[in-house]
Formats: C-alpha cells, sequence, structure tokens
C-alpha cells in the first residue's frame, strides 16, 4: 500500500521527492497503474503532477513549444500548437492508443515509460526536443536524444521528475507513419518519424526498432539519393522479433514506412 | 403472421442500456469472501512439495487449498481434468493453489506467500510428436478417466484423447484412378473467444450439502449436473443460477471454476466465495479454442468430380480434453464440407499437448476443417484450370444424395447451392479485372481479388439432447415464459416471444421471459450450445403455447358455452368462430372461470412443452455411419479483398454472406449474429493468435498483445442474405444459425487473397507479416 | 482509508477507501454503481467508460485519490425521469447490443462524443469509439445507433 500525494505547488512536489524515496509520479496513469496492478512497481508514495497549474500549460516561448508534464494527448492535440514542423507530433498523438487513453495519457509519460515503440518517442526525437526536470535540490535539461538507455530506461534520477518538454523551432515539414497488426488500437510495430528542414537537412527516427527509440540525423536530400538515405537509416536500426511482428517484417516495414514518410516530406519541398 | 420474422426488439434492452442488468461479478452477497488462485510458471511439471503456511498465516485469510489436499475431476465428455493441479501442472496458467480471503487484496497478497517446487518436464507442443510412440505422455493414467463408452475412442499411451473415424467406399482405389490429387497441410493455431465478461462465479456451499451456485454460464443444468456428479451430491441439492451473462462463444459451457471456488466455501463454513478470472486468467488458466493441424488429400477427374477424400485433423487439445473430445468428433462427421463424395477417409483426433487446453468454440471445429476444405476446393479448380464456383456446384451435396456419413439429403434439408451461387453473383466472383485496373493494381501495389466459399453445419450434441419450457398465464392474461436455457446475447429469448405471441394471439409486449436461468425454478435445457435454442427450445415453447391453447380452448368452452371445436384465439380472447362477437378475455379464464353465482371450475393456467431431438444415432465406430444431424444449416461467403503487396495487409472491400436459415425468425436479430459472427471470423482469419515461447509460455495473455477487430477493423461493405427452404422439424421452419456466420471466412480471405496475389497461404492466420514472408519467398 | 469527495450523476459523495484502488473499483464496489464493468482491467476494452471531468475515459485508468472533486457520469446517469434517453433508445431500436456488457461502457463514449459533436460522420463516430470493443455486434449496428441518435429521435 502506497500513500498517494497531491501537490498543489512544484515546491510541495520537490519536497515529496525528498522525502519519499520510493515514490512514483502518476500524470496519466495509463502505464503506471498497469504497473502497479502487475506488482511491477511497489513504491511507497504516488504523486499526482496534474494538481501544479504550470505543469498543465501548454505554451510557445521564444524557446520553443513548451508542453507541460500533465498535458494529455488529447489537450496536445486539441491546443492548435501542433502546426507546421510539428506535425509529427500531432500525427503521432493521433496514433497513439485510443481516443478514452488519449483523454488520459500524456506526453511526458509516453516519454518517461521509455518504451522503445512509444508513439510520442520518434517523433520527439526528430524535434530535437528536450525534458527539463526538477529535484529537490535543482533541475536539468536533458536531450531527449541522451535520455532512453534501454527498454523501459531512461537516465532520469529516483528523485527527479520531469515537468516539461520543449520542442524547439524548426523550419521545415514533419511526419509520423505507423505500423501495426490491425487498423485499431496497437503498439507499433514499428513507427518511423522524419524532419525535413528547408536546408534539406533529413532527420529519422524509429520506433520499435531497437532497445531505445533510434535517431539518425545528418541526412541531406539535395546530395543523397532515396536509396542511399534508405540503406543508411535502415544500417542503423537492430529491430528483433516478438509478439506483434517477426524481425524481417520490422526491417522490410521501416523501410516501407520510412519512404512513406519521405513521400509525405518531398511532396512539401516541392 | 404477425410476429415471425419481424425486427421485435430484444427482450433484455432497457435492462441492458441502464447498467441494470446484473452479471455475476456485480452481484454481492452477505458474508462473502473473494477467491485467487495461484498458477503455474511451467507448461509441464511436477508438483514436488507446495508449502502454504504462511499463506495461511495471513490476517483475513480464511482458507488455502491445494489440490493434494481435496479434489475432483470434472468434465462434461473426457473427465480428466482436476479442479486443483494435482501432482502434476501441464499447461502454462493451470491453477495450483487457491485461497478464500475477507477482500480480494488479501486473498491475493496470501497467493503470492505459497511456496511451490516444481520438478520441470519436457513439454510436448507439436501435435505430430505427441501421437508418436516414446513420446513424453501428459496423462499417465489416461485409461482410467470416465467417458462416453462407444462414442469417444481414446487411445491411452499416445497423448490421444479420441479418434473419431469416417470410412466411405474405398479411398486408394479411388485416388489411383484419380486424373488430379492435391495433397496440403494446413495449420491453425489456438485463438481466443474472448467474451467481455470474464468466467465469474459465486459458489455458497452450506450447511448439510446444500449448494448454491451463481455463474456466468451457457450452461446451467450442466454445470449442476456435473458438479453434483463430481463431488457425489444429489442433483436437488445444487441450485445454479446464470444471471444475465456477457458472451460466451463456447468458452463459457460446460463446467470450469465452480468446483474451485465449491470447495473454498465449503471449507470456510459455508460463507459464499466469489472468484472473478482478471483478464490474464481468462487467457491462460480458462481455455482457448484448439488450434489443428489438418492434411487433406482431394482426388478428382479432370473434368472437376471430386472421387476420393482423405483427411487427417490433427486437434490442438492442449492439457484437458474434456470438450475437446468432442469436437474432434463432430470434425469428423463434417470433415469434408458439404460435398457428395463416394469414397471418403476422416481421422479426427484429439491430442493431449501442454498449450491450454481447448473447449467448444463458435462454430465447434466447422471453422477449422472449413479452413482446409475449403482451400481444397479452390487448389483443385486452379489446378483443373476451372471456376471454382463452379467447381462447387459440380459437386455439392443435393437431394437424394448422402453425406459423408449416410444421411440422406432431402428436399426440406437445405440448399447450399443456392446460398453460393447468390454471394458469388452478387460479388460477381469468378469474373476477372479489366486490363485498365490490372494495370492500376501493379502501379500501386494493391491487388484485388475475389473467392467464395461454402460452409455447413449441425449441433453436435447427445442423442438424447432436450429442452422444455413451462409457460404460465398471469391475471390480466399477459405471459411468463420459463426456459432452462439462456440468452448471452444471442437473442433466444426474443425468438421465444415472438412463437409464444403468434400462438397464443398475444401482443408481444404482453409476454416476458424470466431472466437468467435458476436451475430450482427454469425447466430443464441441456445446453446452450450448438446453435440449437431456436429449434429445440424454440418446439418445446411451441408444444408449450399448444398446451396453454388446450387449456384456454377448455375454459372457453365453459365460458362461452361452446363446444371447443367450435373455438378459435384471436387477440387475447376465445371466441366462436361462426359468432366472433361471441368472446371472453384471457384474463377472465387464466386463472379458472367463475359463474354468475360464484361458482368456480379450472385454476391457473399453465403449459408445458417438451422436445428431445428425434431420430438421432450413435455413430458406427469403424466407418462414422449414422445420423448424428438434427438440421444442417447451410451458407455461403463471398469476398473481394486488396491486397497491399507493399505491407502484407489485407483489406476486405466487400463481403457477401447467405444462409439457408429455413426461416427468418427475427430478421434483425439475425443479421445481427451474421454481421458479429463475420467479424469474429474475420479477426480468426487476420490477426488472431495464441502464441507461446519455446518453454511452453503463453506470450498473448491479455488484450494488449491478443487483438481482436475493433471499430476500425471493420469490413467494408458487408450485405446479408438468406434462403428459405423450411426445416420440418423447425419452429416455423426455422434452423440454427448463431455459429454458422464464423464458418469458412478464414478460407474466403485465404481463397481471396490467392485470387490476387498468386500466393497460397496454408496456415493461420493471415496478418501481414506472415502474408509479406509468403511474397518474398514466392518472389 | 482516506476520504474522497466527488460528484456523481449530480449528487455529491464522501468516500472513505483505500488509496490503491482505482476510481472503476469505488465506484463498483463503495458507491455500487456496477454498470460500468471489469473487462481487461488494463485501458484495452472500454467497458468501464465513464465521462470524468466531461471526457470519456476508462475508469480503471484513472486512481480513485486523482478523483477529489471530481465530476463523474456513469451510466446510471443516462436514462432520467424513469425514461430511458434518445440514445439508449436508438441502441435498442438498432439492436446494437447482444450479450450487453460492453453497452454501459459504449454508450458513455457515445454520450460524450454527441455532447462535443452533435452531428458526427461515420469517421468521427469510429475514432471516437475505437477504445471500446464489443465481440458480439461486429460494430455495425452500434454506429447505426449514434447516427439515429445524433439526427434525434425518429
Amino acid at each position: 500500500m502506497y500513500t498517494f500525494l497531491s501537490p498543489k505547488t512544484l515546491e510541495d512536489a520537490r519536497g515529496f521527492l525528498k522525502s519519499y524515496p520510493n515514490l512514483k509520479i502518476i500524470a496519466g496513469g495509463t502505464d503506471l497503474i498497469i504497473g502497479l496492478r502487475e506488482g511491477l512497481f511497489a513504491p511507497d508514495a504516488v504523486m499526482d503532477i496534474k494538481q501544479i497549474p504550470e505543469l498543465a500549460q501548454i505554451k510557445q516561448t521564444d524557446e520553443g513549444l513548451e508542453i507541460g508534464a500533465a498535458v494529455t494527448v488529447s489537450e496536445l492535440l486539441c491546443s492548435g500548437h501542433l502546426s507546421g514542423a510539428y506535425n509529427a507530433l500531432k500525427e503521432a498523438g493521433l496514433e497513439l492508443a485510443n481516443s478514452l487513453l488519449r483523454n488520459r495519457a500524456t506526453l511526458a509519460g509516453n516519454i518517461c515509460n521509455a518504451s522503445p515503440g512509444g508513439d510520442m518517442l520518434s517523433a520527439s526525437l526528430v524535434l530535437d526536443a528536450w525534458v527539463e526536470t526538477v529535484t529537490p535540490e535543482g533541475g536539468r535539461k536533458i536531450s531527449l536524444s541522451d535520455f532512453f538507455t534501454g527498454p523501459k530506461k531512461h537516465v532520469l534520477k529516483p528523485d527527479e521528475m520531469v515537468i516539461k518538454t520543449v520542442y524547439p523551432k524548426h523550419q521545415g515539414k514533419s511526419a509520423y507513419r505507423k505500423k501495426k497488426r490491425i487498423r485499431g488500437h496497437d503498439l507499433a510495430q514499428v513507427g518511423v518519424s522524419g524532419l525535413l528542414k528547408g536546408d534539406g537537412v533529413l532527420t529519422l527516427a524509429f520506433g520499435a526498432c531497437g532497445p531505445t527509440p533510434v535517431l539518425i540525423g545528418g541526412f541531406n536530400t539535395k546530395t543523397q539519393s532515396r536509396a542511399e538515405i534508405l540503406d543508411a537509416a535502415m544500417n542503423g536500426i537492430s529491430p528483433i522479433g516478438d509478439v506483434r511482428a517477426s524481425k524481417e517484417h520490422r526491417q522490410e516495414m521501416a523501410r516501407y514506412l520510412t519512404e512513406a514518410v519521405l513521400d509525405a516530406l518531398e511532396e512539401v519541398r516541392k | 403472421m404477425s410476429y415471425i420474422g419481424k425486427s421485435i426488439k430484444r427482450h433484455d434492452g432497457v435492462q441492458k442500456v441502464t447498467g441494470r442488468a446484473e452479471y455475476v461479478s456485480d452481484i454481492k452477497l452477505n458474508g462473502m469472501l473473494h477467491a485467487k488462485i495461484l498458477t503455474s510458471p511451467h507448461a509441464h511439471a511436477k508438483i514436488v512439495n507446495i508449502n502454504t503456511e504462511k499463506a495461511k498465516a495471513l490476517p483475513g485469510v480464511r482458507t488455502v487449498l491445494t489440490g493434494q489436499e481435496e479434489n475432483t475431476l470434472v468434465g462434461i465428455y473426457m473427465v480428466d481434468r482436476s479442479a486443483l493441479a494435482s501432482g502434476k501442472v501441464r499447461h502454462w496458467g493451470e491453477a495450483v493453489a487457491a485461497v478464500a480471503a475477507d477482500t480480494e487484496e488479501i486473498a491475493e497478497q496470501a497467493v503470492k506467500l505459497i511456496e511451490v517446487e516444481y520438478e520441470v518436464l519436457p513439454i510436448v507442443f507439436d501435435v505430430k510428436e505427441a501421437i508418436k510412440p516414446g513420446a513424453p505422455q501428459i496423462h499417465e493414467n489416461a485409461e482410467e478417466y470416465d467417458y462416453i463408452k462407444g462414442v469417444f475412442h481414446p487411445e491411452p499411451g499416445r497423448n490421444i484423447a479420441n479418434r473419431t473415424k469416417v470410412r466411405r467406399g474405398d479411398v486408394e482405389a479411388a485416388f489411383a484412378r484419380a486424373d488430379v490429387v492435391i495433397e496440403r497441410t494446413y495449420e491453425q493455431p489456438q485463438v481466443f473467444h474472448l467474451p467481455l465478461e470474464p468466467h465469474g462465479s459465486i459458489v455458497q456451499w452450506g450447511v448439510d450439502d446444500n449448494v448454491k451456485i451463481y455463474s456466468s454460464t451457457q450452461s446451467p443444468f450442466a454445470v449442476r449436473d456435473l458438479f453434483a456428479h463430481g463431488f457425489g451430491l444429489p442433483r436437488n441439492k445444487v441450485e445454479v443460477i446464470a444471471p444475465y451473462v456477457g458472451g460466451g462463444f463456447g468458452v463459457k459451457s460446460g463446467i470450469h471454476m465452480e468446483p474451485l471456488v465449491g470447495m473454498l466455501s465449503k471449507r470456510c463454513g459455508g460463507r459464499p466465495v466469489k472468484f472473478i478470472p482478471t483478464r490474464e486468467e481468462e487467457c491462460t488458466t480458462l481455455p482457448a479454442r484448439q488450434g489443428m493441424v489438418s492434411r487433406i488429400k482431394t482426388g478428382a477427374t479432370k473434368d472437376g468430380k471430386i472421387i476420393a477424400e482423405e483427411a487427417e485433423y490433427l486437434w490442438v487439445g492442449g492439457a484437458y480434453a474434456d470438450y475437446g473430445v468432442n469436437i474432434s468428433r463432430a470434425g469428423a462427421m463434417t470433415g469434408c464440407g458439404p460435398y457428395d463424395i463416394e469414397n471418403v477417409k476422416v481421422d479426427s483426433v484429439t491430442v493431449y499437448t501442454n498449450h491450454v487446453f481447448g473447449t467448444a468454440y463458435r462454430g465447434f471445429g466447422h471453422p477449422e476443417v472449413f479452413h482446409g476444405i475449403e482451400r481444397q476446393r479452390d487448389l483443385l479448380a486452379k489446378e483443373l484450370g476451372m471456376c471454382p464456383v463452379e467447381l462447387r456446384l459440380k459437386n455439392l451435396l443435393m437431394p437424394g444424395r448422402k453425406t459423408i456419413t449416410g444421411e440422406l439429403i432431402t428436399e426440406n434439408t437445405g440448399r447450399v447451392d443456392k446460398c453460393l451461387k447468390l454471394v458469388s453473383d452478387k460479388l460477381k466472383v469468378g469474373e476477372g479485372y479489366t486490363s485498365q485496373q490490372l494495370a492500376e493494381m501493379k502501379k500501386t501495389g494493391k491487388y484485388r481479388g475475389k473467392a467464395a466459399t461454402v460452409l455447413q453445419k449441425s449441433p453436435a450434441m447427445p442423442t438424447s439432447s432436450a429442452s422444455s419450457a413451462i409457460i404460465h398465464m398471469n391475471e390480466d392474461g399477459t405471459v411468463h415464459i420459463n426456459v432452462g436455457g439462456v440468452d448471452f446475447g444471442q437473442g433466444t429469448y426474443t425468438v421465444l416471444q415472438q412463437i409464444a405471441a403468434e400462438r397464443l394471439r398475444i401482443p408481444i409486449e404482453k409476454i416476458s421471459v424470466a431472466p437468467g436461468v435458476n436451475t430450482d425454478m427454469s425447466p430443464y435445457d441441456w445446453q446452450t450450445v450448438a446453435s440449437r435454442m431456436t429449434v429445440l427450445c424454440g418446439e418445446a415453447v411451441c408444444i408449450a403455447c399448444d398446451d396453454v391453447t388446450r387449456q384456454l380452448l377448455e375454459m372457453g368452452a365453459i365460458a362461452l358455452r361452446a363446444s371447443k371445436h367450435d373455438l378459435a384465439l384471436e387477440d387475447e380472447h376465445v371466441y366462436v368462430k361462426q359468432n366472433p362477437h361471441q368472446r371472453v378475455h384471457y384474463s377472465k379464464i387464466c386463472m379458472g372461470y367463475t359463474y354468475e353465482n360464484g361458482n368456480a371450475i379450472g385454476g391457473p393456467i399453465i403449459g408445458r412443452g417438451k422436445y428431445i431431438a428425434q431420430g438421432l444415432s450413435f455413430i458406427c465406430p469403424e466407418t462414422g455411419q449414422g445420423k448424428t444431424a438434427l438440421d444442417w444449416t447451410y451458407g455461403a461467403h463471398a469476398v473481394e479483398v486488396e491486397v497491399d503487396t507493399n505491407t502484407g495487409d489485407i483489406e476486405v472491400l466487400q463481403m457477401a454472406s447467405c444462409l439457408d436459415v429455413g426461416r427468418v425468425m427475427n430478421e434483425a436479430m439475425l443479421k445481427g449474429q451474421v454481421v458479429g459472427g463475420v467479424l469474429q471470423g474475420l479477426g480468426t482469419a487476420l490477426s488472431e493468435v495464441v502464441r507461446y515461447d519455446d518453454k511452453g509460455r503463453p506470450l498473448t495473455r491479455n488484450l494488449t498483445d491478443y487483438k481482436i477487430p475493433t471499430f476500425k477493423d471493420m469490413p467494408g461493405n458487408l450485405d446479408v442474405s438468406y434462403v428459405e427452404t423450411p426445416q420440418l422439424d423447425g419452429p416455423y421452419g426455422a434452423r440454427g444459425v448463431g455459429e454458422h456466420p464464423l464458418i469458412s471466412i478464414t478460407a474466403v480471405i485465404a481463397n481471396a487473397l490467392a485470387n490476387a496475389t498468386g500466393v497460397e497461404m496454408f496456415d493461420l492466420p493471415l496478418s501481414a507479416d506472415k502474408v509479406r514472408a509468403a511474397l518474398r519467398q514466392a518472389k | 482509508m482516506k476520504a474522497i469527495n466527488l460528484t456523481v450523476n449530480g449528487e455529491a459523495h464522501k468516500v472513505f477507501c483505500p488509496e490503491n484502488i482505482t476510481l472503476l473499483t469505488l465506484l463498483r464496489e463503495y458507491l455500487h454503481l456496477t454498470g460500468a464493468k471489469v473487462g481487461c482491467a488494463a485501458g484495452e476494452c472500454g467497458a468501464c467508460t465513464v465521462i470524468y471531468n466531461g471526457k470519456p475515459v476508462n475508469s480503471c485508468m484513472v486512481l480513485a485519490m486523482e478523483a477529489e472533486g471530481a465530476v463523474v457520469e456513469t451510466i446510471e446517469g443516462e436514462a432520467k425521469d424513469g425514461k430511458v434517453s434518445p440514445l439508449q433508445q436508438a441502441f435498442i431500436d438498432n439492436h446494437a447490443l447482444q450479450c450487453g456488457f460492453c453497452t454501459p461502457g459504449m454508450i458513455m463514449s457515445a454520450r460524450a462524443l454527441l455532447d462535443e459533436n452533435p452531428k458526427p460522420s461515420r469517421d468521427d463516430i469510429i475514432h471516437a469509439m475505437e477504445g471500446n470493443l464489443c465481440r458480439c455486434t461486429g460494430y455495425e449496428p452500434i454506429i447505426t445507433a449514434i447516427e439515429q441518435a445524433a439526427g434525434g429521435v425518429r
């Protein structure tokens, strides 16, 4: 049995992070509650961060688009902020689970759950996002490219909490494509995101193609052929077979979806 | 007729849309305890030792039970499964110990404190290996199990729980003279039924062995019978209540957790104990549909006449064959489909393996058999360069011919040929695409294709399977129907209301069917399975109505001072045929008639009806010849798919399904059965598969890993139509239809895939990754 | 045990319950509102759907303690004054239910959709209802029922 905490301020939350070393944070709860039920976690305290006003905000600032850790995927999709280069985030959000779960699930929760196939992860990676965290003593910025360390593993310390995710401004266009076993709600067999900037610089990221989401950047569509890009990208991923797809199917679909992402992006460049 | 065929609304609609319909999990009783189970983490292992001391010591725990302490063997056909594993476990997820405690949470904590020491045994997963001499045996004492002798044929020492044979003509000679012989193997994995409501039960085993069971079951009387039999109790001491039941599709037939929960209650001084399985337990402790490996060899002349067929059906029975033995028997009876074939050899074998055990699933073996049979027909047509529809029409069973088990088909048996023509005409199966369309397909990599399949099924049930009905009239002439069959969504009770309204000439809103079944109060019904309710229970209601009618006429004769011969029923009145204005309302006679001076005569009118399948016989153990079918419902599906060869995805663009239902009783509900059954079948065809790792551990234990069709997975347009060839012994000519829409769906999709791409696939599911793999291989 | 205050179907409740239960358990076991069903307890089936602060959610995916001050609508509040709502009637009229176990959740998802979008397209309906599984009906009659309810009482 755990204690339920519901801080109203960030300061209170930091206090709890200090006083409960074995604490779990609940934002949307769609992964946490399953983990609690299955006994994957046995925390002393569960801290709800949805009563902290600043964590519920979505803001455009000089740094870019800031999304509070308590913002649900539905709220994000309805916010009107996901246009232009943030399109991949919108497409990933629409593919995340189903409409009921999107009303609970949060962007930050999806990131912190660190599932290699998490829909928001590859989209966030190509958009060069970072998270801002707090600890009892301080806090830091962590680029998502440094965030994931393995399946469901990340660099956060036990007393560290994500308070927002920030997406810098980009000139260009992004897209997300997903393959799953059925047309309805399912986890990704493969998810692919791409960001193509106005100068032809292309970044790709892959979900469910390795122990963490895989970011592969530095392509240039002005100098590289599509085949070159595809071959290089495919060399960078290492999918496995599991209950959702065979290894071979993942490899094929990663390539196929990358082409679909390129089709979507190049359409704009014309 | 005013009610038969109409789309009358569900009898229980208001209860269900308001959330008032009470399912087992919604019931709370005074003093109720909660049960949790400890399950096996191995697919095959000896239980060396179980230590329950720590669990027993936990405050709030009322009892801890292991199979070593107390047990019973249960089963409907093959009595081979104990309430708790005893001595060994035979599948991952099998219940090993159970706890009853004051709360679910305490019970769950206690379960974690139980220590079990196992000695892991080699697992048996491949049916072909399992039946070889020297294979590890899953049931060492199989010869000691109880079963119906002469009906089932186990082969102890070979992991074989039943072998049913059909022999007709001389297959060897026929193959020798055949112009074409096609032989193929088909593998189908286990799939889950996945009713949304799990198998909940509450059992109160009180003083003096009075037992009360609430169960989410399709078979309250079978639960009573098997529970009482298992524990040596008289039937009148066991009361089984089936309240609203949230779907079943076969998985809630027979008996499941009730004996275990009963033993817990008995050990807790008769306090009621509730056990609601989690979804994970539903997927690993409770049964699935059996898998199957089939090998089918078909011989034909070059003009397309099938002259011989040999089939070996190896059913992946899993750890227990309780129901599985009867599925293999039913599969043999239908083993070559609705075709006229002179020379036949079928072996249908339930094989013990270390999978989660198998049980009845909508279609009862027919979807599995028809997958191979209907693939064979298209393969043969391709080999002969014939249109597959034409090939089928040339070989379908027609009146005057006999089934492979020697049953004579008559004009009233039903017309599979009409169903096939109807659906294939609708979708123009057999017609190719224009060169423009073909060019477009080549460009996009999205290839379209069409196919059609046929289907048949009769109820697979004991020859003595019976139903009954009681009809009470109330003071105002309204009516209550009381039956022992369960309406778990299929709509039986509404059809029974329609029959009674029609026969008793009463508005349908004045007729109620008592919701739920209580074996202490409801009349007997064997089980709600096999698409048998409209026919058997419907006939019982017809007969009960006739009994009420007889009594109404008797009382009407007194009230109207007329001879019964001159009377008839209409509009809730008994009237004199030659003087219709001379009439008496039912309310004046249904509780007895009172003369002007106060003298009374008669008494409450109660109608009684019973029905038993007529003329069914046991089959010859050597040849399978006999009469096993009460009614054959035939049908056909046609489909057009689009296969995205880039991804392997199959999209169902359009479908047409047609069934010879004998008589449409309630069109909207009938369509509901077809639309729902087709989508369930598409799940089997396209995405559903129970997967295991190499140690026999299930990998698909929840709805995250096991996907069923969602709103987004519906097919494109689905055209539903019917042929009505009246069944002489069905009410108003009707036949059973609940299971049939799911049969032959997998084959029609695989045939259309082949038609679209040229790639022949034999195994299921036709998931995108497997389709892509086949396309890769074909290159 | 901790006290939680919430409004369910317009009625204010103060409930004492353990801190680790879900909103679904609170509704079913503490308020005895058993219309929301336990189908998977993992947010996959939608049988426990309720409207939570105006949005349809899986009540198995909400901790009871999160619901302090929340406004919750369940299937028990859908019929008013002894009459089923037009949406409920449309489910009955269109045979949009069989076993009925998914029905309360279906209706709550549909209710939330119609509250937000009174004239949904077929695609809107499919998109909004995707989280609710049904194994009986094949979904088609449910879509028809929602379309009919959106068109008013016929």
